[in-house]
């Protein structure tokens, strides 16, 4: 209506267009394409991410070294893989992406519903990904954290430790941000309730007792829909503490002059993980690149370019001192974190959300 | 006045811009309003649901509370820039009516980052009213329903101001100046004469801004510290983010619904024409 709606970002519009010609094309070629197998050698790799330093990063620590190795080029898309854009491609028959930046949650959803191809692990290793950070339809690329940042300055001498002090406002004064999803705020809530920072302890999730324990900091509370709104609630002091991304929290700790500083401790470790929608363009080719990007070294080289944490152990152990602070998944950095659970996530994530909106639009 | 044949040269003419609209807007709404039916099962379970749940009803209470709001605050400030522009010379009134026009043309994305750095706690007004003592505390004017509101105010404003300017147009002047040879006060002559004349425009301005307020997405979310939850943002996340079309194609149904009444209501009241300024 009166608003444009654009919110996404717009890093795909050649993209777009070719997609619009290749639609065109498809259609009056329809009938030569039937029957018609996917060429074995794919001519280029379509992935699709979310913008912003991801693109750069992603490319060149994975697109260029892979398109050189392999000689199939590699484009990105950062216009961000929605489960509404996934469905309507592969609802439509018109599949533009070959791998999607996602995490291993909705691999199952999606996975599950029919929108995706499983994992060819002929090609793809199950042995370089963290134990269990895989299934049927996703292997994970990289980790990713939801740590607590405060303001460092204002909390000199008592920094907060846990989500338990989060929650104390009394004693640490000032507005706090959470998620507007509820990934990362339900199991926040629960760790301030005195549940201990382990995956078996956290999950499955007592929803109800994590959203009455939100329930009772709404008031203090705001809730950021996207990483740079949390950034600029901690830069600007909006906020005096933020649950927010390892990677957005890192980035603000290392501006100069910086007042904001995070823990590892309590911290929720996701599994990113890459998902191949239904039908992509390049077929069987794409688990080439997937299993290109289990190498080490191209891990490391994307955690020194965006803090992406490696989902390979052999990277983990490889970590070079000055990027330890920035890994996630680096030892003393895991130990004191929880792991999320994608099955329970995948099964329960969108009915909990209807009575999360509901706490929190009250 | 048209006669037949050129009014069916007319529709020859419109044809290409009628076959446009059926393929980009017919067809999509057709679908849409098909998935708020066969999602995930066949039937009505989805309106049920809408009518039912005392998620949705929230959602739609905010949605209405926060557009009746907005469309009184931005129509009542809209009349008096329109009455303003209208009284003035033709040449102040060229660049006034750029004043008004050059928000119009502004991304909304734009508008409301502008807002954040003026509202924000540190923000231009906290400073400048903390540093002249007027308050001790920064007033919480973002990230909650007063933001969402200012925000959408300000971006009403010019699509009630054109309208009504329009309509105060039409307006013959001397028509007061009669009323005021006769001995009416300028407050009756206001109340009297020129009030009652504008009526139509303000008419049209009312229903534009209520129903473009009802589709609000960018302001609500950006402003509204993620507590204020608006029909337009619901939609979003359940055809993105949750798969939930059903749900999400309901509430756009219901959504283009309300807006349909209001526009054949409105239509009983005015002529249509006035509302986008053609008056």
């Amino acid at each position: 209506m009166t608003d444009d709606g654009s919110m996404a970002a717009t890093g795909g519009n050649q993209l777009r267009r070719r997609q619009v010609i290749g639609g065109v094309a498809a259609a009056t070629l329809a009938a030569a394409a039937v029957g018609a197998t996917k060429a074995e050698a794919a001519s280029r790799i379509v992935v699709c991410n979310w913008g912003g330093e991801g693109i750069k990063a992603q490319s060149a620590a994975w697109g260029q070294p892979f398109a050189q190795h392999s000689g199939v080029p590699v484009e990105f898309d950062g216009s961000g893989p929605t489960f509404g854009k996934i469905r309507t491609m592969v609802e439509s028959g018109n599949v533009v992406w070959d791998v999607c930046d996602a995490n291993l949650a909705v691999a199952i959803d999606l996975g599950r519903k029919g929108y995706l191809e499983k994992i060819d692990w002929t090609v793809v290793d199950k042995n370089k990904v963290r134990p269990g950070f895989w299934n049927d339809w996703g292997v994970s690329h990289f980790v990713y954290s939801f740590v607590l940042a405060y303001d460092k300055v204002k909390f000199k001498d008592k920094p907060p430790r846990t989500w338990a002090d989060f929650w104390n406002i009394k004693d640490f004064p000032g507005s706090r941000a959470l998620s507007a999803r509820t990934l990362g705020s339900l199991e926040a809530a629960l760790m301030a309730d005195g549940v201990p920072a382990r995956k078996e302890a956290l999950y499955p999730l007592d929803e109800k007792r994590a959203l009455a324990k939100i329930k009772a900091i709404k008031d203090n509370c705001v809730y950021w829909s996207s990483g740079a709104e949390s950034q600029q609630l901690m830069r600007q002091g909006e906020v005096s503490m933020a649950l927010m991304w390892h990677t957005r929290a890192t980035t603000l700790r290392d501006e100069k002059n910086s007042h904001v500083d995070f823990t590892w401790n309590q911290g929720l470790m996701i599994p990113a993980g890459w998902i191949v929608p239904k039908g992509n363009p390049a077929g069987k080719a794409v688990f080439d690149f997937i299993a290109f990007t289990q190498t080490p070294s191209t891990q490391i080289e994307l955690l020194r370019l965006d803090g992406s944490g490696p989902a390979n152990p052999a990277a983990s152990a490889m970590i070079p001192d000055d990027l330890r602070d920035k890994d996630p998944a680096y030892g003393p950095n895991a130990e004191v974190q929880a792991v999320a659970d994608p099955l329970w996530l995948a099964d329960n994530q969108d009915r909990v959300y209807n009575d999360y909106v509901k706490i929190i639009s009250g | 006045m048209l006669t037949r044949r050129s009014a069916r040269q007319g529709g020859f003419v419109a044809l290409p811009a009628l076959l446009l609209i059926a393929v980009c807007f017919v067809l999509p709404v057709g679908n849409v309003l098909r998935l708020s039916f066969t999602e995930p099962v066949p039937g009505f379970e989805n309106y049920v649901h809408l009518a039912t749940e005392s998620l949705y009803i929230r959602i739609a209470i905010t949605t209405l509370r926060i557009s009746v709001l907005t469309t009184v605050v931005a129509v009542g400030l809209g009349y008096l820039v329109a009455y303003v522009i209208a009284q003035a010379s033709p040449g102040l009134r060229s660049w006034l009516l750029l004043v008004v026009l050059i928000p119009f043309w502004m991304s909304v994305l734009v508008r409301a980052f502008a807002w954040i750095l003026l509202l924000q706690r540190e923000g231009l007004l906290n400073s400048a009213l903390m540093s002249l003592g007027l308050i001790q505390q920064p007033l919480s004017l973002l990230r909650n329903e007063t933001g969402v509101l200012i925000g959408m105010v300000h971006y009403m404003i010019p699509y009630a101001t054109l309208p009504l300017l329009s309509s105060m147009l039409a307006i013959d002047s001397r028509l007061m100046a009669a009323a005021r040879a006769c001995g009416a006060g300028p407050i009756r002559t206001m109340w009297r004469i020129f009030l009652p004349l504008s009526l139509p425009g303000l008419a049209g301005a009312t229903i534009l801004v209520f129903v473009l307020n009802l589709g609000f997405l960018v302001t609500p979310a950006l402003l509204g510290g993620g507590k204020v939850i608006m029909v337009a943002q619901y939609i979003q996340f359940g055809i993105n983010e949750t798969l939930n079309w059903g749900i999400a194609t309901a509430l756009a149904t219901s959504l283009l619904a309300l807006v349909l009444i209001s526009l054949v209501v409105a239509s009983r009241f005015i002529r249509t024409e006035t509302l986008f300024g053609a008056a």
